[in-house]
């Protein structure tokens, strides 16, 4: 068992929610992602960012508008369909009751009762 | 000191070392490989350049001279390298990209503990067909490339079966996007190699000894080579055939073609991907015990599932069927719905599969035809050296087979095998280099057809006497001597082409034509006129000059020469011989039927510019005849001696009756024979023929009394002229179409 998979198994599973609760926010460049998700110290290669963008995007889970820039070609900005904003409820619930099932799990401190005539209630 | 280049990349011009432009060449290049599956490739990779040209912007604005080398390293840190991708994506594509797209999301977030069960499916992302293939590969873990081969060859070699097999798997397996589990591609090695790095790219796949397949390659043309070393090598040197004839040369074009189809492993993940994870039977074993031992877990699973839910009763079981029919309903909802889809799906699957079935055997057929143009181009080629002269009409003949024929075929086999192994063809260059060498070979042909049509371009003839003896008895013969003359060497064209046989050295030529006309004395005369063409009328002349054709006498048999020679340094140019036998008055002529062994034909490939001498028309008066005929020549031209046998009878028009039953038959007619006016009877009856022929040339004037019946129609035949003769004809003609008129007779 590898450590540094399983962590970063653990933090690709959330990948996804974390990008989308920043595209929530409103119309975002995608650099602007990047740079959001390294000021929460969640450092994330842009190269695995855009494939992952057209695929929520092919999804019809995001949408995009092109936005006239100074001085250069326009750009693409991201924002949720609401397709998109109800999948990120489905997540944010999902993510809620997983944070609290983890955080029970992990702050309990109680030693398992391993005797069988307790468990089946 | 480095060059600068400027670049336009994604609508802004960008100041580039050229070191660094390579690189960043090579990384876009390389990303554009890692998502060459990806669905929406394209649109991810402008969105990453976009990115990378915004960036580099930033920097010149900043006030950089130009993106240097460290630049792009910046660059490709921050967006990541494919292998960095390959770490990150690892864990996570299996969770998340297999579902993209689906609507099911809620429950993919959550990571499954265990890789989902493997099962055999389409893959939709990556096929050349139905991505059947791909579908096995992915299921066995190995490179797609490896199956298509073995798919193709049980297509061809197995008649139709593979094909069969390929269709019924495309039907009946679902389709889904699969992402590549194999990290193993066929590529080139561009570190460990000798000429094109196929051998040692092979040897990597196979994780096998570099020096094995390089045997492989080798030895059939050093094989090849060896038998003509021993024979004296220089004596028998064929120029570049050697490289194509036998063995050698097939896989001397195999790995011509694997040269241009493999990738060459540039990258660090490409020659990862080349080195890959072993496959052998062990890894397939392993994959399907894996495979059993989820079918079996999951049946234990069901089992377990089943026993509880036995335990539980009333309710809880007519819930549970009520849930169960309505999962059931909404599964099977789409699917019906998909079934009713699928039969149009299958016949347009169908119909796809037929073109390409088709391609793919044009394809498999070129092949076939370029391996056996090149394995029979030794025999073939003793030809040329009878139609070809001088340097540069052997070199046009080369550069037509290898450019105009050649290349076409490699460039469509390149282009084919490029589909099965899905690999995108980076080098335009590649295609300009086809197409301009096939020009070449273009050119080449029409100028090659301009210089061989120039070498037929003018016809002369040659007259000489041949002295004979007069025969004593008033008659000659004419027949084909019966000696066995032939020149063995490759038996290709025995009879199928117009020239008797040949060797590399000579060629025998039966183009010979006799001609019957009246001898202006009293005695037998034979003229040979021996005909050729050329470029010019005198090479034509020399040519004609050229022919032998001895004639020999035995008394009145003349004995012509089965054919004539034509030796390499003469060349084919249609050399032709007349013999013009001059019959006197009053003595006889037979033409024995060994005669049918001439040909005769003509070439005229210059019609426009035809300065001929009018040598045809000179012997327009000849006679014709049929051969084991006896003539004699009379004032009047030649004449048939035995008339009366030939005979039969030919009824141009008039009536014929036609009588059978079981005495005999018998056969009257009147009217217009080829002999004239006239009548016929033919009756047989058992053993005895009676003819009879009335040669009375019906005069106008005065109606004949033949039988009754046939009076009346005579006598409106013979009654005017023009007219009426029609009407007869029909009648004639009426009488033929209806059987029973003339069965029920008299």
């Amino acid at each position: 068992m590898n450590i540094e998979n399983t962590q970063s198994q653990m933090r690709k599973g959330v990948l996804e929610f974390c990008i989308l609760s920043i595209i929530k926010r409103g119309e975002v460049y995608p650099s602007d992602i990047i740079e959001e998700m390294k000021r929460a110290n969640l450092n994330i290669l842009e190269g695995t960012l855009y494939p992952l963008l057209t695929r929520l995007k092919n999804a019809d889970l995001l949408t995009y508008r092109w936005v006239e820039s100074t001085g250069g070609p326009p750009r693409k900005y991201f924002s949720l369909t609401d397709k998109g904003a109800g999948f990120y409820a489905e997540l944010q619930a999902t993510w809620n009751e997983l944070a609290n099932a983890v955080h029970a799990l992990t702050q309990n401190e109680q030693a398992i009762d391993t005797n069988p005539n307790n468990f089946n209630q | 000191m480095k060059k600068v280049i400027n670049i336009n990349f994604q609508g802004r011009v960008i100041p580039i070392e050229e070191t660094a432009y390579e690189t960043l060449k090579q990384y876009v290049e390389s990303l554009r490989r890692y998502f060459a599956s990806e669905e929406g490739k394209d649109e991810i990779i402008s969105d990453i350049e976009n990115r990378i040209a915004e960036l580099f912007d930033e920097k010149l604005k900043k006030g950089a001279v130009c993106i240097a080398d460290e630049d792009v390293n910046v660059v490709m840190a921050s967006m990541g390298r494919p292998e960095d991708f390959e770490q990150e994506e690892a864990a996570y594509t299996s969770g998340t990209t297999a579902n993209a797209g689906a609507g099911n999301y809620t429950q993919s977030a959550i990571p499954e503990p265990a890789p989902a069960p493997r099962r055999l499916y389409r893959a939709e992302n990556d096929r050349v067909l139905g991505g059947v293939c791909a579908g096995i590969a992915n299921y066995l873990r190995i490179d797609p490339a490896v199956v298509r081969i073995i798919f193709a060859l049980i297509a061809f070699g197995g008649f139709g079966f593979g094909f069969l097999l390929y269709i019924i798997l495309w039907i009946i397996l679902p389709s889904k996007p699969l992402q590549t589990n194999v990290r193993k591609r066929l590529y080139r090695d561009p570190d460990n190699k000798m000429i094109g790095g196929v051998a040692s790219g092979l040897s990597a796949y196979f994780n096998i000894d570099t020096w094995i397949p390089r045997l492989i390659f080798l030895l059939p043309f050093v094989l090849s080579l060896l038998p003509n070393l021993f024979n004296g090598f220089w004596w028998h040197w064929k120029g570049p055939w050697v490289a194509f004839s036998g063995l050698g040369g097939t896989f001397f074009v195999t790995y011509i073609i694997l040269w241009i189809v493999l990738p060459r492993a540039v990258t660090a993940s490409e020659k990862l991907e080349m080195r890959g994870e072993k496959i052998d039977l062990e890894s397939i074993k392993n994959t399907v015990q894996e495979e059993l031992q989820n079918v079996k877990g999951r049946s234990e699973k069901i089992g377990a599932e089943l026993k509880e839910r036995s335990k539980d009763v009333g309710q809880e079981i007519s819930s549970a069927i009520q849930q169960k029919t309505q999962a059931f309903a909404s599964e099977v909802g789409p699917f019906a719905k998909k079934a009713g889809t699928g039969i149009g799906n299958a016949i347009g699957v169908l119909f796809k599969a037929f073109f390409l079935f088709i391609a793919g055997i044009v394809a498999f057929a070129l092949l076939i035809a370029l391996i056996a143009l090149l394995y029979s181009g030794i025999g073939i080629f003793p030809l040329k050296n009878f139609l070809l002269e001088g340097f540069w009409e052997n070199f046009l003949v080369w550069s037509v087979l290898t450019m105009f024929i050649g290349v076409p075929i490699i460039a469509f086999i390149v282009w084919i095998a490029r589909r099965m192994m899905r690999v995108k063809s980076g080098n335009p260059y590649l295609g300009y280099a086809f197409g301009s060498l096939w020009i070449i070979g273009l050119v080449s042909v029409f100028v090659l057809i301009g210089m061989i049509s120039g070498n037929f371009r003018t016809k002369t003839s040659a007259t000489e006497q041949v002295s004979i003896t007069q025969p004593s008895t008033g008659k000659m013969i004419v027949k084909v001597s019966d000696g066995k003359i032939r020149y063995y060497s490759s038996d290709w064209f025995d009879g199928e082409l117009p020239f008797l046989s040949m060797n590399e050295d000579s060629m025998l030529l039966n183009t010979v034509r006799v001609k019957v006309v009246k001898s202006g004395d009293s005695s037998y005369h034979i003229q040979m006129v021996k005909l050729a063409r050329g470029n010019t009328p005198a090479i034509a002349e020399k040519n004609a000059a050229n022919v032998h054709f001895p004639v020999t006498q035995n008394d009145s048999v003349i004995v012509l020469p089965k054919g004539f020679p034509i030796s390499k340094e003469d060349k084919f140019r249609n050399q032709q011989v007349m013999l013009v036998i001059e019959v006197p008055v009053g003595k006889k002529i037979m033409i024995d039927k060994s005669i049918d062994w001439f040909d005769w034909f003509d070439i005229n490939i210059d019609r426009r510019r035809r300065w001929n001498i009018d040598w045809d028309e000179r012997w327009d008066n000849s006679y014709s005849w049929r051969n084991n005929v006896q003539y004699i020549m009379t004032a009047d031209g030649l004449e048939r001696m035995d008339k009366n046998e030939e005979d039969k009878g030919k009824l141009k028009s008039g009536k014929f009756r036609l009588k059978a039953d079981e005495n005999g038959v018998e056969i009257e007619a009147e009217g217009e024979m080829d002999t004239g006016k006239g009548t016929y009877r033919y009756k047989q009856q058992g053993d005895s023929i009676i003819i009879e022929k009335g040669k009375k040339p019906a005069p106008p004037k005065s109606p004949a009394p033949p039988p009754a019946p046939v009076q009346e129609r005579k006598a409106s035949v013979s009654s005017d002229d023009g007219k009426v003769e029609k009407v007869v004809r029909a009648r004639a003609r009426e009488d033929l179409h209806s059987p029973f008129h003339f069965l029920s007779g008299r």
